[in-house]
This record gives structure tokens, C-alpha cells and sequence, in this order.
């Protein structure tokens, strides 16, 4: 399932042994469905269940990963039938691309669909799963197969010095506090070491945190300068590329990475899925999550303990926190326990209502207190 | 004692009459005009029904016409104008019709009328009189006359007799009609209890009449005749002792003229016939001689009894005008025509039941689909003796009938089994008595008798079992189409592909087609030209089949139908013929072509189609052979229907037990990666 090696580069003229590897599973899965049909079978597939039901926790890589449950995915039901064929419509595509050299973001497959008639794609949603069916399927990334989400931004605000290779292949060396301006470095969707590579930091920790506006209050306060960390923005729900960015700090750097967010179930998750793994990613865990990453807050006690302006959990908010109860990555004392709290308590509270009690409150009381705790600084 | 007498007197004195106007002067809420807009709505509703009642008696069909204007005279003023092409009225009755309450030809008749009380249009008149003290003026032209009749009539609310403010003759362009103008204080508003409403209830329930409304601002809707076919005027008849009170059988006893009560019994009462009278006498200890007047206290109970024990002719619907299923549906097809409903249910029509004395029944038609809103509560058209109820739902024993239905069963929503079910439909249903048991004189709602909620429940659920038919089809059917995609335009385009990457020649995908379908499917469709039907039977089972094909249709229409190939049976007393089809071999097809001349009415949803020589769970758009058909099948079908079986038997793979993965819960989206 896993893939062998890290995506290889975007530029279109090296290593074109490197497509052939890449395509030679789409004709395994072709020749699959062809000798089920010249059999007189119905086709099918069978793929590893992607749901919270069928994750497992890799003790040797410390993440969560997919577990050996399957499903059918077969020709006798009329979803099956269609996501088979969308399935060789985009495999048709991949193969178009390879051979003109092209790559497409995911948002381009989407209305590349519109051509496939009966098997265009009804969402951007169904379009994704696929590709993340197809990873599955052929043990490759989905950059293998020449597609990748448009820039995201996300971005990183400290002391690191790294280089990358720009789109005319010149290497910048960047300090991401000195050479980058209040929006910090941008973070591209590749951040493979042959993109981007590492070079010196002084940091102690990494804070990856949420919200843009809280990402701009510890700079305006010279927090990264005065508690030596390298800020992350996750912009809400992160990007591969950001989780894998993180990862990477925290392996090569060896930067322990904390989680600052909002102090409801969405960010818990948001959590979940920089440190354990997300359940639609599982099979590619190992490469994305940070298993050392520790939850700083908001927690449920600190809207209680600090007396945050809090708003009453929704019935959107209350349905997800009782799905994370069966959720096995959140099965954990401390989890439960905060779980729990939360729902008796039926509030939550955004980051930035720190500022109840004034601007220099976040930098100067509550991080220093919860880092001391964490035994970060 | 001398004061207490005093008192009394004193009370005595203020002790009067109080007049029949008078009383309904002050309590308006009883007969509808309790505010504005509710005052409108019921002087249309009584011009009209009145209308409806007097062309029906004299076998015309309705052609009614309902104009509502603002009158400039005041605020909050509005002219009604209702006119009919009814027989007319006498000039000597137009006064007391129009200008007394409580006087009408109707209340003692037995038999079905929409109005029963004589109340409603003088009331209307009233209304109009105390409201902006202007007189209703009444056209009236009988055929016998040269010239109508014009009256400006008010009710004289002390005398309860009508005060005639002028009078003239004019001539009028029609043989025979009535028009009532009326200026009354009144709100138009549009919605559920608008006079439109009622008029497009009206011509659910009426498809033999023509109704026009005419609308403040002057938008006209016409409802055209759907039928030309004038009701059978419902008969006076006798009282059913079934169901009698004491007092009622008194009075009846009381009133007759006859001698003796073996004389009195069978003239004055329905369904004792000579030899039930022999028993009800011996049975009561009464020998038959007594004056019937005389026959009181524990006779009089001894005889009640006995006629309520004893077994007498049914009670005759005689004095009943059902609608018929026919006409509902008709109606129905007329007015709600434009929502597209995709089934009509065959309309209920129930035999007439007793209640006190009175007979009724119950009606239901049902339309579901189309363009009716699915995730609404179901919509609920009441009516009695053909006339909408548009007010107190809630308090209406047909509203408590349909919500003491468990629609779940029959494929609606309906939350707990209680209550209005939810989805695209509109039920409609018709009670018809000679006495209506309303909840009060506004007759809006009908009191919740045990009998009559006994009817409207079989007649709902008799109803309801054919929208559980059409559901349970609907659901094969898209079943049925999403197999036809998979095989037809997806699986093809899986092998093209698949063979075209690996540069392989295209597969035989007929054994694929079978495993996927395994059914055998029956498929209709208009013919290119003309009236008729395509048929076409396709065996997608991977076994040969010899099918014997089943059509049930209306009787009448067995012997002006041609079936090309012909049939080699029909029935046409039970409306079916039938044909064995060729043997189908794995994927074979055959095709039949069924017609009809021009002009039949008749199409594709007046067949259904059964076959027999496959199981039932292996059938699409026909059903198995009801078992109660008691049919002998052919040789040759039985013999290669059991020749498939023992082929099956052991062949072909395990059902497949594996988690769909397309259909498992997926908990992507609740957690977005990028």
C-alpha cells in the first residue's frame, strides 16, 4: 500500500523511467476487469475501506494506518458501475498526460470530466475520492500520476533557512524570518527534499496554529524571535503538503511540533490529522502525519479556566463530538476526558478570544504557561 | 312569598321570543360569517351550492358563474355575483328563499341535498344587510315566463320574514336562471380557503359542471365540464329503522295516517318487508291492529328493539348521489391535471352504511407524484355531498380517519404512525348522506361517529393499498432502469476501454449482461404511429425460458383490442387474453404489438402484465401470476421452467457478501484533507 520512495519531481523532463513505473499499475488494474469480463464475471474491484471503522494504529511508525477491511466496488450496482468506469476514463487521462507531458491540479480533472458523458463526475468531492481510490489501488501519490491541488499558501514565519528550487529550476536559498515579507514563506504543494531542502534553524519548537489572524498576532508580537519558534499556518484543515512539511521538521530538525487551535470538535480533528493520521489519508499516514505532535490548546478546561468568551456548541458541533467518540483515534484517557467535558460543558471558543483580556495576553500569559506546562520552553 | 311571586313576575314579563334572524344575528360564527373573509367565502359557497342543487333537480347541467368586485360604496366592501342557468324560482317563493331563514324544501326530505337547513343563502342575505344595510337584489327566470323576476329583498330580522324593498320585471338574455347580487362587507384574500379553493374542490367533485370565478383584480378561471353526464337525482326515501332513535320512531308513528301499525310500519319505514314485519310484531308482542299513534312507552321500546334485531332489507343508496369512481377520477384528471401526478389510484366507492336512520357513504380518490411537493404533509380535499370543507380540519372526523391510518405501511412518511402523512399526495374524500352528522351549522366539519370513521378507514385503507402497489412498482422500476444503464451504456464503455488500454479485442458481453440482470423484463412503449402498444419481453436470465404472458385490462376493451401476434386466449368477461411466447434463449427478445381504434380511451397504465414461467423475484415491469387466478399453464412452459431450475440449482456464484464499498459510510467530508 505504501508508496516505495517520495513523488518524484514535477519538472516534465527528468526521469522518464520514472512515469513508465507509474502507469505499469494502471494496466495491472485494466487487465484486472478485462479478464473478469472475457470470464463472464461481473467486474469488480475490491479496495481497502477508508473509514474510521478500519483504521489501526502502527505501532512501529506510531500513526494510524488503513486496516485489512475491504469492499467490493462492482459493476452490479449502477454507482459501482460508473465509479469503474470513471475509473479508465482517468486512467485514459493519466496516460494522455504522460505521454504529452502535462500535469493537471485536482480542480482541472474535475471539469476534465465534463468530456466523459455518462461518467463525468457529479462533485469535486467524488473526483478526489477517486484519485485516493486510485493511490490505493496502484501503491503510488497522486504527484505520481502527474496531479496535485493547486498552491494552498499555507505559511511558514521563523528562523529556518532552507532552499528550494524555483519553476526555472534556480535554487533559492530563504530564511523565512529575514528573507520573506509579513506573509511569511509560502509553503508549494511539493515539498520533497528535491524541492525543498532544510538547511539551519534556530528554533526550539514548531507552533502550528490554525488561524491566520493568530499566526499575524504572534509575529506583530515577536513571538517566533522571543520563544525561538518557527510558526505554521494550517489554514484550517492542513494540506498534504503542509502535514508533510511538519513532518519533516519535526524528523530532520527534529523540532517537536505543537497544535494551536480554535477549542472546538473541528479543530480536535485538524489535530487528529496532523499527529495520528486522517482517516481518507490513512493509507499514506506514515508519510504525512507527525506522530510526536502534542494538542496545546484551546482545550475544553481552558475555556473554563481562563474564562473564554465561549459559543454554545451547535447540533452540528454535538453529532461530531459523539462520532469522535467511536473514533478510534480518539480513544485515549485525555481525549475521552476532554470529549466529555466539552459536551457537559456545550461550549467552544476561537483562538483569537484570548484577547479578552488584551493583545499581549496570547504571547505573554497563556502560551508561555501551557508551553511551561508541556515542558516545551 | 309575596316577594318571590313578585320576582318571578317580574322575570316573566322580560321573557319573549326570541326571533329565528335575531338569534343567528348575534352568534354570525355558527352559520361562517365570523370575519370577513370567512363571510365571503360562505355567500359564494351557498349561491353556489344552491345553484348546483336546483340544476341537478332539474336535470340541467351546471353552468355557474362567480364574479367578486370591489364596492366603491364603503370600506371593506366587495359585490358577489353569483348566476346559474337553474330551473329558476317561482316569484311566490323568492321572497322566503332568499329572506327567511330556516325555510327550504329540503330538510325534510330524505335524500341527499348539499343544503339542508334552508339557512345558508338568507343567512348570506343578512350578513350582507346588517353589514352595509344594502338590500340583495335576486334575477329569477323560470322557462314558463317571458321575463325574469328582479327582487330587492332584506331579512326582517324581528319577524324572520323577508321585506321586499322593490320590485319590477326585466327581460333576461337566458330561458331560465337565478342571479344573486349581494353587497357585503368582506376581505379577498388568495389560499387555502379562498373562494378559488373552493370552486377548484367544487369541480373535483362536480366534473358535470362549468364553473367560472371572476376575481377582484379581474383573473378569470373557468373550470370546464370534464363530464356530460347529468348525476342521477338521488330519491326521496322512508327512514332505515337501523340505527332510529325512541323519539324519531314516535314522531314517525305519531305523523302516519295509516289505521293500524302492521299498515303504519312498511309505508312509513324502509326495509320491512311482510315476513320481518311478522317477526318485528311477534318479537315486540304487538298483534299489528294497534292505532300506530297509540303505541308508546314499553311497546314503543319493545318494537324498536325488535326492528333493530330482526334482519331487514338493506338500506338503498337510492337517496344517495355517489360521485362514482369513475367521475372522481375524471374530476381529479380535470382539475389537478396541470401538477402532472404520475397515479391516480382507482377511486373508491363504498356501499351505503345506516346511521340513525339516515344512509351514507364514503368515496376516497388519491393522486400521488409528479410535481406534488414530496416533502410536504399530504394534502386533504374533504367534502360532503359534493361540497368542499375547507375549515376545521383538525376537528373533522375525515382528518381523524386519514391520521389514524398507519401510512408507513403504504409507503408514505408519517412520523410515530400518526398523523397527516408526508409526501406527494392529495387524497380526496367524499361523504354523502341524506344527513350529514356535522360538528355544528357551519357544516365545515363532520362529527366523529364510529360508523362513519369504520367506513372512511376501509376506504382509505382500500385506497391506500393501491398506492402500496404503485410505490412497490415505482421502486422496481428504477431499479430496473439503473440495471438497464449498467448493461446498456456503462458496462460496454468499461470494456471498450479496458480492451482498448491492453489493445485486446472487445469481450462478449452477453454472459456479463445475464449475471448482472438475471431477470426477465416486460417493456412498453407507444408505437411510432397511432393508438397502440409496444410490447417487448427480454429473457436476461442465463437460462432458456418458455413465458406465458398475462394481460389484464377493462372488460370492455378485451374485444376491440388486435394483438399482433394474435393471443391465443382471452377472457373477456375478466378483461385478460394471453399468449406463450417463443422460447427465449440467454439475452432473446420478442416483441408483440397490441391496437386499438382511434379514439378509445385507453392507454399504456390500463394494462397490467403478468408472466409465468419464471420466479417472481426474477421478474421487471410484470408481476407473477396472482395465485387465485387458477390458471392451467402449458406443457411447454412448465417443462422449461423447471429445466431452468434444475440448471440453476448448484450453478452460478455465491451471492456476493462483500461491503459495498460505493454504498459503505464514508467519513470523508466530515474530515477535509485538501
Amino acid at each position: 500500500m505504501a508508496p516505495k520512495r517520495p513523488p518524484a519531481s514535477k519538472k516534465t523532463t527528468d526521469e522518464p523511467e520514472v512515469r513508465i513505473d507509474a502507469l505499469a499499475p494502471t494496466f495491472d488494474l485494466a487487465a484486472q476487469i478485462y479478464a473478469q469480463l472475457t470470464k463472464g464475471e461481473v467486474p469488480r474491484m475490491r479496495l481497502p475501506l477508508r473509514t474510521k471503522q478500519n483504521i489501526q494504529f502502527q505501532l512501529k511508525e506510531g500513526v494510524w494506518r488503513l486496516g485489512r477491511g475491504t469492499g467490493t466496488r462492482s459493476a452490479r450496482k449502477l454507482d459501482g458501475a460508473l465509479m469503474l468506469l470513471r475509473t479508465f476514463y482517468l486512467v485514459d487521462f493519466i496516460h494522455e498526460m504522460a505521454r504529452d507531458r502535462k500535469t493537471s491540479t485536482l480542480r482541472e480533472l474535475y471539469y476534465i470530466s465534463e468530456q466523459w458523458k455518462d461518467a463525468k463526475f457529479h462533485s469535486e468531492d467524488e473526483s478526489n475520492l477517486l484519485i485516493e481510490d486510485l493511490e490505493v489501488l496502484c501503491t503510488r501519490l497522486r504527484e505520481d500520476f502527474r496531479l496535485h491541488p493547486e498552491e494552498n499558501g499555507a505559511s511558514v514565519i521563523g528562523d529556518l533557512t532552507l532552499e528550494e528550487t524555483n519553476r526555472k529550476g534556480v535554487v533559492k536559498r530563504i530564511n523565512c524570518r529575514d528573507d520573506v515579507g509579513d506573509g511569511g514563506y509560502a509553503l508549494p504543494f511539493n515539498v520533497e527534499k528535491e524541492k525543498v531542502k532544510l538547511r539551519a534553524t534556530n528554533a526550539k519548537f514548531v507552533l502550528a496554529i490554525e488561524c491566520g489572524g493568530m499566526v499575524d498576532r504572534l509575529a506583530e508580537n515577536g513571538f517566533d524571535e522571543a520563544q525561538d519558534a518557527l510558526l505554521v499556518h494550517l489554514k484550517g484543515q492542513p494540506a498534504r503538503s503542509t502535514r508533510r512539511f511538519l513532518k519533516r521538521l519535526n524528523e530532520e530538525l527534529k523540532l517537536p511540533v505543537v497544535v494551536f487551535t480554535d477549542g472546538d470538535p473541528w479543530s480536535f480533528r485538524i489535530f487528529a490529522s496532523v499527529a495520528y493520521g486522517a482517516i481518507k489519508t490513512a493509507h499514506i499516514s506514515h508519510y504525512l502525519a507527525t506522530p510526536g505532535a502534542e494538542f496545546l490548546g484551546v482545550t475544553a478546561s481552558d475555556i473554563e479556566n481562563y474564562e473564554l468568551p465561549s459559543d454554545t456548541l451547535t447540533d452540528q458541533d454535538t453529532r461530531a463530538l459523539h462520532a469522535m467518540q467511536t473514533d478510534p483515534r480518539f480513544g485515549t484517557a485525555d481525549w475521552r476526558s476532554e470529549i466529555d467535558l466539552m459536551l457537559k460543558n456545550g461550549k467552544k471558543a476561537e483562538q483569537q478570544s484570548l484577547a479578552k483580556y488584551g493583545l499581549n495576553y496570547v504571547t505573554e500569559t497563556y502560551l508561555p504557561e501551557k508551553l511551561a506546562e508541556m515542558s516545551v520552553i | 312569598m309575596p316577594r318571590t311571586a313578585t320576582l318571578a313576575e317580574q322575570l316573566a314579563a322580560k321573557q319573549r321570543e326570541i326571533s329565528v334572524a335575531e338569534f343567528f344575528e348575534r352568534n354570525r360564527q355558527i352559520l361562517g360569517f365570523d370575519n370577513p373573509q370567512r363571510a365571503l367565502l360562505t355567500a359564494v359557497k351557498e349561491a353556489v351550492d344552491n345553484a348546483l342543487d336546483a340544476a341537478e333537480e332539474a336535470g340541467v347541467l351546471p353552468d355557474v358563474s362567480v364574479e367578486i368586485s370591489k364596492d366603491d360604496s364603503g370600506p371593506d366592501r366587495y359585490r358577489l355575483v353569483v348566476s346559474d342557468n337553474g330551473p329558476g324560482i317561482l316569484r311566490r317563493e323568492l321572497p322566503n328563499v332568499f329572506g327567511r331563514l330556516l325555510y327550504g324544501s329540503r330538510f325534510h326530505a330524505h335524500r341527499q341535498s348539499r343544503g339542508q337547513q334552508g339557512i345558508g343563502i338568507s343567512a348570506a342575505v343578512l350578513y350582507a344587510g346588517l353589514t352595509t344595510a344594502r338590500a340583495a337584489t335576486i334575477t329569477s327566470k323560470v322557462e314558463e315566463e317571458e321575463a325574469a323576476h328582479v327582487l330587492e329583498v332584506v331579512v326582517d330580522t324581528q319577524r324572520n320574514l323577508p321585506k321586499i324593498v322593490s320590485e319590477r320585471l326585466d327581460l333576461w338574455d337566458r330561458p331560465h336562471g337565478t342571479r344573486v347580487e349581494l353587497v357585503l362587507k368582506a376581505k379577498y384574500l388568495r389560499g387555502r380557503q379562498s373562494p378559488l379553493e373552493y370552486l377548484r374542490g367544487t369541480a373535483i367533485v362536480n366534473p358535470h359542471a362549468r364553473l367560472v370565478l371572476v376575481e377582484p383584480d379581474g383573473t378569470r378561471t373557468t373550470f370546464e365540464r370534464a363530464s356530460t353526464e347529468v348525476p342521477a337525482v338521488s330519491k326521496e326515501v322512508l327512514p332505515h329503522p337501523y340505527g332510529l332513535e325512541l323519539g324519531e320512531l314516535a314522531a314517525i308513528l305519531k305523523q302516519s295516517k295509516e289505521k293500524s301499525l302492521a299498515e303504519a310500519l312498511p309505508k312509513r319505514l324502509a326495509g320491512v318487508t311482510p315476513r320481518a314485519l311478522k317477526e318485528v310484531l311477534a318479537q315486540a308482542s304487538l298483534t299489528g291492529k294497534e292505532d300506530p299513534a297509540s303505541v308508546q312507552g314499553p311497546g314503543l321500546e319493545r318494537l324498536l328493539s325488535a326492528l333493530h334485531s330482526v334482519s331487514l332489507l338493506p338500506p338503498s343508496g337510492e337517496s344517495l348521489s355517489p360521485i362514482g369512481a369513475t367521475l372522481i377520477k375524471r374530476g381529479l384528471r380535470n382539475v389537478l391535471g396541470e401538477l402532472r401526478p404520475d397515479f391516480y389510484a382507482p377511486p373508491v366507492s363504498r356501499p351505503p352504511r345506516i346511521r340513525g336512520g339516515s344512509p351514507f357513504l364514503v368515496e376516497v380518490g388519491l393522486v400521488y407524484g409528479g410535481s406534488l411537493p414530496p416533502d410536504q404533509p399530504i394534502q386533504l380535499l374533504r367534502f360532503a355531498n359534493r361540497v368542499p370543507l375547507l375549515f376545521q380540519q383538525g376537528a373533522c372526523a375525515i382528518t381523524t380517519a386519514v391520521e389514524s391510518v398507519d401510512w408507513r405501511r403504504y409507503g408514505l412518511d408519517q412520523r410515530g404512525g400518526q398523523g397527516l402523512p408526508t409526501g406527494p399526495c392529495i387524497v380526496l374524500v367524499h361523504v354523502a348522506s341524506t344527513r350529514i352528522p356535522f360538528t355544528s351549522e357551519s357544516k365545515e366539519a363532520i362529527a366523529e361517529d364510529p360508523e362513519v370513521l369504520k367506513e372512511l378507514q376501509l376506504a382509505l385503507q382500500a385506497t391506500a393499498r393501491h398506492l402500496k402497489a404503485h410505490i412497490s412498482r415505482q421502486i422496481r422500476r428504477q431499479y430496473a432502469s439503473e440495471k438497464f444503464t449498467i448493461i446498456r451504456r456503462i458496462l460496454p464503455q468499461i470494456a471498450e476501454r479496458t480492451s482498448h488500454l491492453l489493445g485486446k479485442p472487445v469481450p462478449d458481453l452477453a454472459p456479463v449482461i445475464t449475471e448482472i440482470m438475471n431477470v426477465v423484463t416486460l417493456e412498453t412503449a407507444a408505437p411510432e404511429t397511432g393508438p397502440g402498444l409496444m410490447v417487448t419481453i427480454t429473457n436476461y436470465t442465463p437460462r432458456a425460458r418458455v413465458l406465458e404472458l398475462f394481460a389484464e385490462m377493462p372488460p370492455e376493451l378485451v374485444s376491440t383490442l388486435t394483438g399482433t401476434p394474435a393471443s391465443d386466449g382471452t377472457d373477456p368477461s375478466l378483461g385478460r387474453a394471453w399468449w406463450t411466447l417463443p422460447k427465449l434463449a440467454p439475452n432473446g427478445q420478442t416483441r408483440m404489438e397490441l391496437r386499438w381504434p382511434a379514439g378509445t380511451d385507453c392507454d399504456a397504465s390500463d394494462f397490467d402484465w403478468y408472466i409465468a414461467g419464471v420466479d417472481e423475484s426474477r421478474l421487471l415491469g410484470a408481476d407473477a401470476l396472482p395465485g387465485d387466478w387458477d390458471v392451467r399453464l402449458p406443457r411447454q412452459v412448465i417443462e422449461a421452467a423447471e429445466a431452468a431450475e434444475v440448471a440453476s440449482v448448484g450453478a452460478g456464484p455465491a451471492a456476493e457478501e462483500e461491503v459495498d464499498y460505493d454504498g459503505a459510510e464514508k467519513t470523508a467530508g466530515l474530515e477535509e484533507d485538501d
